[in-house]
């Protein structure tokens, strides 16, 4: 086997193969059709419970309630999306999720991508000591250092506020150790031609490295939108009025309280969902390059 | 050190190096190994975070392995894992393995199959809760067509562990079948042909070629999927908090209850130190035994 991988001289056996045989059109037609069937059965599985929470959110109270469940609404009721923003400081909840993830996804790009560089392609006593250091915090739940921040926050008197939302969140060991292997992939020459312009590190890093790096960046920077916006216990701790809560404990709140009008719940849950899977239609590639790098290269 | 004293050139390089990672290591040394250093700490004493802390030695810990509930959470912690783990990998290689074909609209399956992992938890346990509703939801109503009687799902002892692993495999199955796919489309095509040449048919390349080409990935998602059930807690929280009957109590659910209820920060601390101890094991073992099964080309 590995002969022939190295080898390929099975150029002529190549070009003889291609197109016919692939594995699944041996079986023929119907073996494809059942495997649609089966995609189908699975697809819809997948999509029911969204379907159900955005035909819910468009149903009257009562229709909601009643003894004999619809699937689809009887009467489209736009208003409960309106009434979702009106019984609760949606828009509030929401202006404080994008403030936070912006925050976060700038932060972790900057720092990590900053640090990566230098060790990457800067040398300095203790680089090695150093770097595994970031490493090991990949290999510890966050939940073990969960009380002594609450207690370092609550010390500085940071609970329930933006900062403690933002700054313990702004650093990212993955993202250094990612951003490093793509560092470390850069030709030196090119690094040598910035020196040689006069270039110190820093403007290296911001006018070459991290230009080159633009496709990396965002794969990481969808990563970290993703975990931002759906983040859970972190801000459930350490906020508590309402007016910082961000979408997820806003809407784990609320629904203790606004059970009755199921609705406007599931108007909540639709308008919370929508922004990641808009960030997903537009970034499709680049989200799953950034799975597909952490699932490889680790 | 010497050799930057004398060569000024290597002595900038450095203090660029020093610089560029300073705020990553400052935050790190602040909120990752000082928490972790406090956290073993505070797991040593007994603490309501109002009063001053009193040193108890490994009392927390003695009282945990103690305690009943607290095996219930440990067993119900590892039977989330050894259920959701293995089903959601068959399912997500399974899909994958479908979608490497050229089959078409593979694009619209796989955005399909992918929906799910971008839902919040919290938003679609809203979701899941009408689903697994007694008397109107659509499970119940679906399984009927079947004859099949009333469940409680979630509020069943029986049966609210199993409620939520299918969530939760319904909310992974397609991040670990985009891992998967990356993989498979690593497996160079001349594997396939050479079988194709010694008549291997669809079923023995996928057994002979495919799955021990693949087994860096499936031991990857397995193992990462691994650490991340034994850290369950979002769905924990807004499907049942934990019962009915502490059946579906998890090590973070208590880390949380302990730590934010109760103000244990003690038991609290002690408890995420067990966690830890847990999944440095599991990586362990893991990485010993992949000697035996993983094939790296």
């Amino acid at each position: 086997m590995q002969a022939e991988l190295q080898n390929p001289s099975g150029a002529a056996i190549h070009t003889k193969l291609t197109g016919t045989t692939t594995p699944a059109g041996r079986s023929g037609k119907w073996g494809y059709l059942l495997l649609h069937l089966i995609l189908i059965v699975v697809g819809i599985t997948a999509l029911i419970p969204f379907i159900w929470m955005v035909a819910t959110s468009l149903k009257g109270s009562t229709e909601v309630l009643s003894a004999t469940p619809t699937f689809w609404p009887k009467e489209w009721r736009w208003a409960n999306y309106v009434e979702a923003f009106e019984q609760v400081p949606f828009a509030r909840f929401y202006l404080n999720t994008i403030i936070v993830t912006l925050a976060r996804v700038v932060g972790q790009i900057f720092f990590s991508a900053l640090a990566a560089y230098a060790f990457a392609r800067l040398r300095f006593p203790g680089r090695n000591i150093l770097f595994l250091a970031i490493l090991a915090v990949m290999m510890v739940p966050g939940q073990v250092t969960l009380i002594p921040n609450y207690v370092l926050l609550k010390s500085l008197g940071w609970l329930d506020s933006y900062q403690g939302l933002i700054i313990p969140s702004l650093f990212s060991a993955f993202g250094t150790f990612l951003l490093r292997q793509y560092f470390m992939t850069l030709p030196q020459d090119l690094i040598d031609a910035a020196v040689i312009d006069g270039c110190n590190p820093i403007q290296t890093f911001w006018h070459i490295a991290l230009p080159l790096a633009r496709s990396v960046l965002v794969a990481f920077g969808v990563l970290v939108t993703l975990w931002s916006w759906n983040d859970f216990l972190w801000p459930l701790i350490i906020t508590n009025s309402t007016n910082m809560q961000m979408l997820s404990v806003g809407i784990a709140y609320f629904q203790g309280q606004f059970i009755s009008n199921f609705a406007v719940m599931m108007a909540a849950a639709t308008l919370s969902t929508l922004p990641m899977v808009i960030v997903f239609v537009l970034a499709q590639r680049y989200l799953i390059e950034g799975i597909t790098m952490s699932g490889l290269k680790l | 050190m010497m050799g930057l004293r004398r060569n000024p050139m290597a002595l900038r390089e450095a203090l660029w190096g020093y610089a560029m990672i300073a705020p990553l290591v400052i935050g790190f040394g602040i909120f990752f190994y000082l928490a972790l250093a406090a956290s073993l700490g505070i797991s040593l004493t007994r603490w309501d975070i109002l009063t001053p802390p009193e040193w108890v030695g490994l009392n927390n810990y003695i009282q945990l392995f103690n305690d009943k509930v607290f095996w219930q959470t440990l067993w119900n912690t590892t039977r989330y894992t050894l259920l959701s783990v293995p089903l959601g990998l068959i399912v997500s290689l399974a899909l994958a393995l479908a979608l490497n074909t050229r089959i078409r609209f593979r694009n619209i399956y796989r955005l399909i199959f992918f929906l799910p992992v971008l839902t919040m938890p919290v938003a679609i346990s809203v979701v899941w809760k009408w689903i697994y509703n007694p008397d109107f939801g659509i499970l119940n109503q679906f399984l009927s067509i079947f004859g099949a009687g009333r469940i409680r799902w979630v509020s069943d002892v029986n049966w609210a562990m199993i409620s939520l692993v299918i969530m939760a495999i319904w909310m992974g199955t397609g991040y670990g079948m985009v891992i998967f796919l990356a993989g498979l489309q690593n497996i160079p095509r001349e594997f396939y042909e050479s079988a194709q040449v010694d008549g291997a048919n669809g079923l023995q390349q996928l057994r002979f070629v495919t799955l021990p080409l693949l087994t860096p990935t499936i031991f990857f998602n397995m193992l990462t999927s691994m650490i991340s059930a034994f850290q369950v807690f979002d769905i924990i929280y807004t499907m049942t908090k934990g019962g009915p009957l502490n059946s579906t109590r998890s090590l973070v659910y208590n880390i949380y209850d302990d730590g934010f209820h109760f103000f244990r920060m003690g038991t609290a601390s002690a408890t995420a130190w067990i966690l830890f101890i847990i999944i440095l094991v599991i990586t362990l073992v893991q990485l010993r035994v992949q000697k035996r099964w993983v094939h790296y080309v």
